[in-house]
Parts: structure tokens; sequence; C-alpha cells
């Protein structure tokens, strides 16, 4: 599989995605700033690979109707604000895999905005917090359109003396039913000078719709150490495979080996 | 042949006390069939030989040969040889299972062992105990039956191959034919040598794997330490003649027994 560089135009500092020989892109930021838009063809596939945004104020993302977009994207640099839009349209599907190994304090803005009927939005971030970092994402889906659906996953680590909040809002406006919003968001705090809060919100303004939010936030159960060590395995070693089980899932939204590998490193190297 | 030697071992867990000055020995090689009312000390006697965090001990001895076992965490005991099959062992989401009985292995040796080797041991023993290859590539316990998961438990007992092996209540939750397939399991690793203490409340396992010795736990104490015999009458008469017989006045829990049933942990009901 090879990843191609879509068209850019410098003027207008953005990406078009067209039909090409591969469905598999690659965004690499690294000599970007400013908003990045990038706008996709309706009716075809992408997947696309977003890495070296340090600099970058704002990624947004144009999903046409009829496409299915997935994102996948390793965050492993400084980056104190991180500015992430897309708008979605009729029966369409934005699915992402971000990978948060960002090394600084972060504010996370997330905005995706399901505006055709049927649009459909899966949100899948693992964090990695620790060294003192600080970080908050506030993820926020709106439900805009008729029968639209979403899901948000926010898995997170947090330790030595880190703070990480996560914070979820959906909304589902008036009028649009049929609509399923659903939340899940977890936080393993490794230690007790560091911090997880998870705040999931729905903001519900309509009758027929589905909706659900699950939070956990948690250190680390004294009944799975026990029956890692119990089996000769020693309590780093145990912290460590249900540190990387925690983190590990987002690497299948990444088709790219070495991506796989080097987020399996970071997971590994970083415990 | 090791040893593990318990000489009046209190313990107590969130300041009750379980534990009243147990003295016990195993053998390597012995079958023992640990019994007793529920509530009465025989999980936490072996969680406390584990090193469960939860029980502290607070008077008394554990070793296994020569080495003081309170003085080791967990992990060092078990790979000093000790290997505890739980009542309920816990879901560990994202952890795979083949994973971590890969680690767990090299644990026990100085060079990791080799990827085709490990496989190969353990597909062996997957078929042996008739489990689906697939349960070792799913995450730890997570969605396993009650069955499968007990499986799991002697899966590793048979990769890890200790000295002493504590199974606490391991029939439970099997059917007849798997039940049949742990007693396999344990009477091939009794004829190499090593040790067992076994909890149960069901004479069927113990009929299947011929234990050599019965202790009966009452009150926190060893009551009876002798023949296997006691198993058979235990499972016909109950515990009435310890009281009778022995002048042991068996004490009732005095929270509500009423929330333990056959398939619970009696200490655990009873401290909640």
């Amino acid at each position: 599989m090879e990843r191609i560089v879509p068209n850019y135009d410098k003027n207008l500092n953005r990406y078009l995605v067209l039909e090409s020989s591969s469905k598999y892109f690659l965004l690499d930021l690294k000599e970007k700033t400013g908003k990045i838009e990038i706008a996709i063809q309706d009716g075809l596939d992408f997947d696309f690979l977003l890495i070296n945004y340090e600099n970058v104020e704002e990624v947004h993302f144009d999903v046409p109707e009829n496409v299915n977009v997935n994102v996948a994207s390793l965050m492993h640099f400084d980056k104190k604000d991180l500015k992430i839009t897309a708008d979605v349209a009729k029966n369409s599907t934005f699915t992402t895999y971000f990978a948060d190994f960002i090394t600084s304090d972060c504010k996370g803005d997330i905005t995706v905005n399901l505006n055709g009927e049927g649009a459909i939005c899966r949100w899948h971030l693992a964090s990695l917090t620790e060294k003192n970092e600080h970080k908050e994402f506030a993820v926020n889906i709106y439900h805009n359109a008729l029968n639209t659906y979403s899901k948000m996953d926010n898995y997170g680590v947090v330790r030595d003396e880190a703070k990480l909040v996560f914070a979820g809002i959906g909304k589902i406006s008036n009028g649009m039913h049929g609509s399923k919003a659903h939340q899940n968001a977890k936080i393993m705090v490794f230690d007790k000078n560091s911090n997880g809060i998870a705040k999931p919100v729905l903001k519900i303004d309509e009758n027929d719709v589905e909706a659900s939010h699950a939070a956990v936030v948690g250190k680390i159960n004294d009944e799975h150490i026990f029956y890692l060590t119990s089996r000769g395995l020693t309590e780093d070693e145990a912290k460590r495979l249900i540190t990387f089980g925690y983190l590990k899932p987002i690497i299948k939204g990444f088709e790219d080996e070495e991506y796989k590998e080097e987020i399996i490193n970071l997971i590994e190297g970083k415990m | 042949m090791s040893k593990l030697v318990i000489k009046n071992l209190h313990a107590e867990v969130e300041g009750k006390e379980i534990l009243k000055g147990i003295d016990l020995v195993i053998n390597e090689g012995e079958t023992v069939a640990v019994l007793g009312p529920n509530g009465h000390g025989k999980s936490t006697l072996l969680n406390v030989i584990m090193g469960h965090p939860k029980y502290i001990v607070t008077e008394g001895s554990i070793f296994l040969d020569d080495e003081n076992l309170l003085e080791m965490t967990t992990d060092e005991r078990a790979r000093k040889g000790l290997f505890l099959g739980m009542q309920n062992p816990s879901e560990i989401p994202g952890v795979i299972n083949s994973d971590f009985l890969r680690a767990a292995v090299n644990s026990r040796n100085e060079k990791p062992v080799s990827t085709y080797k490990f496989y190969k041991s353990l597909d062996g023993a997957t078929k042996e105990l008739k489990m689906p290859f697939d349960l070792a590539t799913r995450s730890l316990n997570e969605g396993f039956s009650g069955g499968e998961k007990k499986r799991n438990e002697i899966l590793q007992l048979l990769l890890l191959n200790p000295k002493i092996a504590m199974l606490d209540e391991i029939d439970s939750g099997l059917d007849v034919d798997a039940i049949q397939v742990v007693a396999d399991t344990i009477k091939k690793l009794q004829a190499t040598g090593m040790g067992f203490m076994v909890i149960s409340h069901y004479a069927r396992l113990f009929d299947l794997i011929q234990p050599t010795r019965a202790v009966v736990i009452v009150n926190g104490k060893v009551a009876i330490d002798g023949d296997p015999k006691y198993i058979k009458r235990i499972d016909q008469t109950g515990y009435e003649f310890i009281k009778t017989e022995l002048g042991i006045e068996i004490t009732k829990d005095e929270n509500n027994m009423n929330t333990v049933s056959i398939g619970t942990c009696g200490v655990k009901e009873a401290i909640k």
C-alpha cells in the first residue's frame, strides 16, 4: 500500500483530494502553518494518515456526500493548541483514530458537524499523558440533520503527576429525530498525584433519539495486578501489559505497519 | 522435595481476623483436600500464601523450603514455584491471553522462550484441555464463560509447571465432561510430583484426583489434618460431627449468611 500526497493549493492552504490510483493519502503537514483545509471528492472512500501538524492552527476536513473517510493520526510533538474540525454531509462516514503522544501541555478543541441526513462520526482518541503534562480534549459532535449517528471513544492513561481531561459533548438539535449519540470515556490513573477527569455531556433537544454515555476514571485494579503478578510477572510488567491493553486498540485504525510499530514502541518505551 | 511450612498464621482483612493460627505442612507430591464451612478461611489461606495485598498477616510464618514467603512479593512467590488457580479469575480487557501467558512463562526463564516453541506448547496445552485455540488470542478472560475461565486457569498451571499448585474451587462452573478434563490434567501433574492444595465443595473432583490428605479449616484454624476419608464423610453428613466429636463450636458469621451460596466465596460475601 502506497500513500499519495494530494494536490495542494498554496494560495488557499487547501489540499484537494481526488480519485487516483490509490485511496490512501498522506497528509504530512511538516512545513505548513495556519488553517489547512482538506477538500474531498464525493462518492469515493479515502484513508488518510495525518502527521507532523505541530505548527498548524487548525485542520479542517470537508467531507462531501456519500464518502467513507478514515483518518489515522499520530500526534508525537509539542503542541499547546490543537484544533480539528470536520463538516460531514449526507450519507457519509467520518472515522478517526487519534493517537495522542503529544509531549507538552495541550488544549484540544475538536468539532464535528453532522450536517447531512445519515451522516456518521466514529471518533477514537487514545491519550498518554505524563510528566506533569496537562491535557484537555474537548470533543464536540453536533447532530444538525436527521438520522445522524455518532460514537465517541476517548481512552487515556495518566501518570507522573499529570492531568488529563476529556470533555465530550454530543448535541442533537431540535427536530433531528432518529439521531443517535453515544459516548464512552475511560481514564486510567497510575499514581495518586495524577488526575483524570471525564465530563460526558449530552445536549438533547429532540424526543425521538437514542443517547448514552459512560465514563470510568480509576486507578489500576489491584485484583488485576494480583492476578498478573501471581503468575510471575513483576508489578511493573503487569502495569505495562495493562497500559498496553488500554492504548493499543487505537492501532487498528492505522493501515501502515511502520506507524503501528511506532505507536507500540511509544506505549512500551514510555512505560 | 519442596515443602511449604505454615506456622501459627494469623491474617485479617479490613480489620477482621479470618485466620486465627493455622499450622500446616504441605509437601511436594502430596494432594491435600482443603475443606471447611463457608467463611472460615479456606480461600483466605490460599490468598495469603500467594500474597494478596488485601490480607494482612498479623502473626506467624510461611516458609517454602528455607525461604520466608512473607518477605517476598507475589511475583517472587510465583517464581519460587507457587501457583494459585483462582475462584474468580480477573477479566482484563485489552491484555491478550497469549501475550500474558508468554510473559508469565518468560518470567521464569533467563532467556525468553522462542515464539515457535511457545506457540507449540500453547497449542499442545489447549488441545489437551479441549479448549478452542482462539481463547488464547482473545482478551484475558474477558467474555469467557465460567467454564472457559477455569480451563484458562488450568492452561496456565500446565504452562507454568509450579512446585505446589493451589486450586480454589477450580471445579465450580464446570460441567461433568470439563471436570473430567481438568481432573485428567491434575492427575498427569500429580504423577510428575507436583503438590496440590485443592478447595472444592464437591466430592466429584476429589473422587477423580484422589487426595492423599484432608485438611478441614474451622474458625480460622486447622480442625482436622489427616485421612482423606473425611472427604466422603463431610460430603455425606456435613460438618456437624466436628462439634459432636471434636467439641469445636462452628462459629456462625454474625453477618447475614443468606448472601452466601454455592459458587460464591464465603469470605468475600461476609466482609461486604
